[in-house]
């Protein structure tokens, strides 16, 4: 069965985009995954380094 | 009771025009996803952050209509532009807002069947989102439809300007359906694809359409499902990409004109002085600021609560005024790119669907400030000719007489041969006078430079 529900639709939407947006959604994943996690060790550096003139007053 | 020429496409509905009204009609196709659209509180939500276009649903027996759910009257947007008007940022920012509406439909169990820029006007200073029978119900597995238009419209455009040249948002007029990606892909430099927001969703994306050129997509063999996860990455993937392209508008020999006449400062008090004056005299309601450069003789009319569109026809010079608008968040000028000598065309399906610049609705008043000798001069356009289009425009007029003596006009001459016998004030007058009557004439200081104050005879 086609896992698309009800695909027909007003405008064509391109079978090749519709189909490499798998990959790009995977990609784009991956990418704003990792993205978040350096955010997050950014953070954490961020308040380490913050920290320590603090500490010194 | 009249169709509007650019609403075919959408089987769900269509927009009408009644006693100078617009109206959209939604048919019975459309109930189940109009209906989700406001009772999930997606519509609400949306008009609570001012990203889509109000409507009220009217009673509809007056226009005789059969087969249809219901009919709205959406609240008017008072100019409408189009892509191939707008600048960088203006392009940018009416696809960040289709990408947030996209998000916000998805969390109320919605999604855009289409995404294209002609789904966004600017209004109030602000793009905003207009057709209201883009909203589908969430197609659960599925890919989003919208992603080729999406593509073509927002990032292959914002690539090509960001990368070769801003000129090239005029593309959009012999595209109707937004650039091509593989025309973007052969046009773009061979570095953009390192880049990977441009590799995946212009570059492998055109090489993907050519290879399903012909396939049927219940043919194509797909084990997988495209989860929501799936749909959110790609959604906040476009969202990134969309962010990272930037355009910095600078380099235009426009843009600083004003800047470089250290003469000038007196000159454009008095011309300031002389206008606002005219303006409060006239109190048109709307107006026209063809030449506008960065606007400051706009932003002159729009504090006075008028609304402005302030036509350019340099990117660099719109995007400048655009910038403004948001900081100072003005909600009554509208920048846009024009070249007056060759204005935005009707196009499209009997060339009705996208109608021309002349085409649209009629300002109270035309603002040509230093305009003049650009036409007659560089362009050669005879003086009978200027004051027909400008007759044709609106029925007031203010206009700035730059004389041959003046040291711009000298620099337009400097290496041509000066065929300009008739450039007078004296024909200059006469010219106007077929169609206008001179209400008031200012002469200044500057370079024998003369403003007038006109009216349709």
């Amino acid at each position: 069965m086609n896992n698309f529900a009800s695909i027909l639709l007003y405008l064509d939407p391109g079978t090749g985009s519709l189909l490499i947006q798998f990959l790009v959604a995977a990609i784009f994943g991956i990418i704003l995954f990792f993205r978040k996690i350096m955010m997050e060790i950014k953070i954490l550096f961020y308040r380490l380094f913050n920290k320590k003139p603090e500490d010194k007053k | 009771m009249n169709r509007i020429e650019s609403s075919f496409r959408d089987p769900d509905g269509f927009m009408f025009e009644f006693e100078k009204e617009i109206f959209r009609v939604v048919n019975l196709s459309y109930q189940p996803d109009y209906d989700h659209l406001l009772s999930s509180g997606l519509y609400g939500k949306l008009i609570s952050q001012e990203l889509i276009v109000p409507f009220e649903e009217v009673n509809s027996a007056q226009f005789g209509l059969s087969d249809f759910y219901k009919v709205l009257k959406p609240e008017r947007i008072k100019f409408i532009s189009y892509p191939y008007e707008w600048s960088f940022s203006m392009l940018k920012d009416a696809a960040i807002l289709t990408l947030k509406i996209q998000k916000l439909a998805m969390e109320y169990g919605m999604s855009l069947k289409d995404a294209t820029a002609y789904n966004i006007q600017f209004h109030k200073g602000k793009p905003i989102f207009i057709d209201t029978l883009s909203f589908e119900l969430y197609p659960i597995n599925r890919p989003w439809v919208a992603y080729r238009q999406f593509c073509q419209h927002f990032l292959a455009p914002l690539a090509l300007i960001s990368r070769i040249d801003p000129g090239l948002i005029r593309m959009f007029i012999i595209h109707l359906d937004g650039i091509p990606l593989d025309l973007a892909a052969k046009m773009l430099p061979f570095r953009s694809r390192l880049n990977i927001d441009l590799y995946l969703n212009i570059f492998l994306h055109a090489w993907s359409q050519k290879k399903h050129n012909a396939d049927e997509i219940s043919l194509v063999q797909v084990r997988r499902k495209f989860s929501l996860s799936s749909m959110i990455s790609l959604v906040e993937g476009l969202e990134a990409s969309v962010l990272k392209q930037c355009w910095n508008a600078k380099g235009s020999e426009w843009a600083y004109y004003y800047d470089e006449d250290v003469h000038s400062s007196e000159y454009s008090q008095f011309k300031k002085r002389v206008i606002s004056g005219w303006f409060d005299e006239v109190k048109p309601g709307s107006i026209w600021d063809l030449g506008a450069n960065r606007g400051d003789y706009s932003r002159l009319a729009a504090q006075k609560g008028i609304d402005v569109i302030s036509f350019d026809l340099d990117p660099v010079c719109v995007e400048m005024n655009y910038t403004n608008v948001k900081k100072n968040k003005e909600t009554n000028i509208l920048p846009l790119l024009l070249d007056i000598l060759n204005a935005s065309p009707s196009i499209g399906w009997g060339c009705a669907e996208r109608p021309s610049f002349y085409n649209r609705n009629r300002p109270d008043m035309v603002l040509a400030l230093a305009l003049i000798h650009h036409l007659a001069i560089s362009a050669n356009i005879p003086l009978a000719l200027i004051a027909r289009l400008f007759a044709g425009l609106s029925d007031h007029l203010i206009i700035e007489f730059v004389p041959k003596e003046d040291d711009k006009v000298k620099i337009l001459l400097l290496n041509r041969e000066d065929v300009f016998a008739d450039y007078t004030q004296t024909n200059f007058e006469k010219a106007m006078s077929v169609y206008f009557r001179i209400e008031q004439k200012i002469p200044v200081d500057y370079n024998n430079r003369v403003f007038y104050l006109m009216s349709l005879q």
